[in-house]
């Protein structure tokens, strides 16, 4: 830390940012959910895992990586619909907190399943970008890997594409009125369970997306998707639960964290890297209780 | 169903009675069970237990004071390491252990319930989230307290010379009728809380925050108080988990067991004296059976797939807990009416 080196900032910023890419790409899947719901889908990890397999075994039968990844975006879509429509609603009426015990149940049930099918070995995942050992561009002197570059832009790509959605679009509409008022929107002729459906369809598909960018490095394992999960839980919260662009400001910047304590701060050591990562998220939401960008309820009594 | 349900009134005699007939079939299983079985079973029955302390500890915190902790592992561990650490390093008799590590847990309790102020919700639970997660990392950096991966080994807790049993052999007994006698006092203190002051003041935080506080109920102490009591139910299971596995090490108390308490809560039903009880006992027995199910299948992960599809299937069936469940049942038999104030006595009336 004696001298600074400008093109290692550089690089470790670029590797915060596509870990955090990653972060706010689940931690954006478990927002949809939330706004419409009010639920923190803690299976929502192990279903991205899921797919993620799943794209890995089209991959083996020749189908090209991209494709592989639409497929299994797809495949998370009917997989969150599903869940959404099956296993949550019916249990939701009667008693939101059994739909943590559904979640769980979700989580273990796919976990495993994941082993029974493809076993419990990790497998090799290839990236949908160039990532041989000189695939890089040079930036202020750093070499930054395009896979690098390619993740964040797939992550600011799907972020235009909610927004447009949100924004421009009647379903988006209908989701933010779901989001914003149950009751009122199916006075006003809105579907709310269709609508929900979507939601966790839509979550359920970027999430996949996320674990399919992050097996080519991470490898595809059973446990790929515990580290990343409790980050991106923890992103979601301290963007604010309900806001999508807290949560990707949040993801990016515990990537960057991440990066940055791993990098300097070495006489951390790597098992207090993540007491401190929490210890930093513990002082913004005792500053800020709703989360940096989250909505503040006011409450009626 | 054409039967109308059995009518007694609250407090009456037939009442009484059909309660102490209840506890006394639950006393009867209980000791013919300890007395009868072997010390696998016992053992079995001794993990029901600690579970049950523990989740009486979270259930008073959740379902009774409605604030979320995803990081109950780690009171379980700083309970269980208080013990290990006594034991192995000071050389303390094991019995003196539990209530350093009661009171630890409890001091640390109160200082994670302090966010709890601010913070309500999933909020509050990303903050017990970070001690579940922190907590392993935490064990395996401080080595020289902790042992570091390795753990601490050989915390046993042999029969003491006052007890009919008979050393070495006879300590999954031992442990038993201790873990039973234990969560029997847990279970006595939480009751006899949730009748008191403070228990009144805890449903009311539940059920409306600044209601309560307008009210008079002084909502720092009463969360604080509550995490602190709930962890310190917590680290109590923990000693008596760390002498039955006469070990501990960080990969014990990781977020999974904070989610396994979770779980076995609503499984058995919040917010409800023997619903934790229950819980338990229903989610070892599910999770073990499963477990011994996959390994008799030889197919890696079956067991857990098995286990994660009951969990599911057990709120479709239970959506309000196992306790919410036989209480709808046994509303079709026994229905218990509510004791109806009597008017002032005149005076030199007998009551």
């Amino acid at each position: 830390m004696l001298a600074f080196a400008t093109d290692l900032f550089i690089q470790r910023t670029f590797d915060g940012l596509a870990k955090g890419s990653i972060y706010a790409l689940l931690a954006l899947a478990l927002v949809v959910v939330f706004r419409g719901s009010g639920q923190l889908n803690f299976a929502q990890g192990e279903m991205a895992l899921f797919c993620a397999f799943f794209a890995q075994t089209l991959t083996l039968s020749g189908l090209p990586v991209v494709l592989a990844i639409v497929a299994a975006a797809l495949s998370g879509f009917v997989m969150g619909a599903g869940v959404e429509r099956f296993l949550i609603r019916p249990i939701e009426k009667k008693s939101p907190i059994a739909v943590v015990v559904v979640a769980v149940g979700l989580f273990l049930g796919l976990n495993n399943l994941v082993a029974v099918i493809w076993g419990v070995d990790a497998r090799r995942m290839p990236s949908p970008f160039p990532n041989e050992a000189d695939d890089f561009i040079r930036i202020g002197g750093a070499a930054v890997r395009l896979e690098r570059l390619g993740i964040i832009a797939v992550l600011l790509l799907l972020v235009a594409l909610l927004w447009l959605m949100f924004n421009r679009t009647r379903i988006g509409l209908a989701m933010r009125a779901v989001a914003n008022n149950q009751p009122s929107s199916q006075l006003v002729g809105i579907r709310v369970g269709r609508v929900l459906a979507i939601g966790w369809g839509l979550a359920g598909a970027i999430g996949a997306i996320g674990a399919s960018l992050l097996a080519p490095q991470a490898g595809l394992s059973g446990a790929m998707m515990f580290g990343p999960f409790i980050f991106a839980a923890a992103a979601a919260t301290v963007g604010g639960l309900d806001s999508p662009v807290g949560a990707v400001v949040a993801g990016l910047a515990l990537g960057l964290i991440d990066a940055y304590i791993v990098g300097y701060l070495t006489w951390i050591g790597g098992d207090l890297v993540l007491p401190v990562t929490f210890g930093i998220i513990l002082a913004v939401l005792v500053l800020k209780p709703s989360g940096l960008l989250g909505s503040v309820r006011v409450e009626r009594v | 169903m054409a039967r109308s349900p059995y009518v007694v009134e609250r407090g009456s005699a037939q009442h009484r009675v059909l309660q102490l007939v209840g506890f006394a079939l639950v006393g009867l299983v209980v000791v013919r069970a300890g007395l009868t079985w072997d010390n696998a079973g016992l053992g079995k029955l001794t993990d029901v237990f600690i579970i049950a302390i523990a989740v009486t500890g979270l259930n008073l915190l959740v379902g009774f004071t409605g604030q979320i902790s995803i990081g109950h592992s780690a009171f379980f561990g700083i309970g269980a390491y208080t013990t290990a650490i006594l034991v192995d390093t000071y050389e303390w008799s094991p019995g003196w252990t539990f209530l350093p590590a009661v009171a630890v847990c409890f001091v640390v309790g109160v200082v994670v319930g302090v966010p709890a102020l601010r913070l309500k919700g999933l909020y509050l639970a990303l903050v017990t989230l970070a001690l579940g997660v922190a907590f392993p990392n935490l064990l395996n950096r401080y080595t020289s307290i902790t042992g570091g991966p390795l753990g601490i080994k050989s915390v046993r807790y042999l029969p003491p010379d006052w007890t009919p049993f008979d050393g070495r052999k006879d300590t999954a007994k031992w442990l038993f009728w201790l873990s039973l006698v234990l969560l029997i006092v847990v279970a006595l203190v939480t009751s006899n809380l949730l009748r008191s002051r403070i228990g009144r003041a805890m449903v009311a935080v539940r059920d409306n925050e600044t209601a309560a506080a307008v009210m008079g109920v002084n909502l720092a102490v009463v969360k604080t108080v509550v995490f602190g009591i709930s962890a310190a139910m917590a680290g109590l299971a923990g000693s008596l988990f760390t002498l039955k596995l006469t070990l501990a090490d960080p990969t014990l108390f990781t977020l999974v067991l904070s989610i396994e308490f979770l779980v076995a809560m609503v499984i058995g039903g919040i917010a409800s004296t023997w619903g934790p009880v229950i819980g338990a006992l229903v989610f070892v027995y599910l999770r073990d059976n499963a477990k011994s199910f996959g390994e008799d299948q030889g197919i890696d992960g079956i067991g857990g797939v098995a286990f994660g599809a009951l969990l599911i299937v057990v709120m479709f069936v239970a959506s309000g807990g196992l306790v919410g469940l036989a209480r709808r049942l046994k509303a079709k038999v026994l229905r218990v009416l509510p004791r109806v104030p009597s008017a002032p006595a005149p005076p030199g009336a007998t009551v």
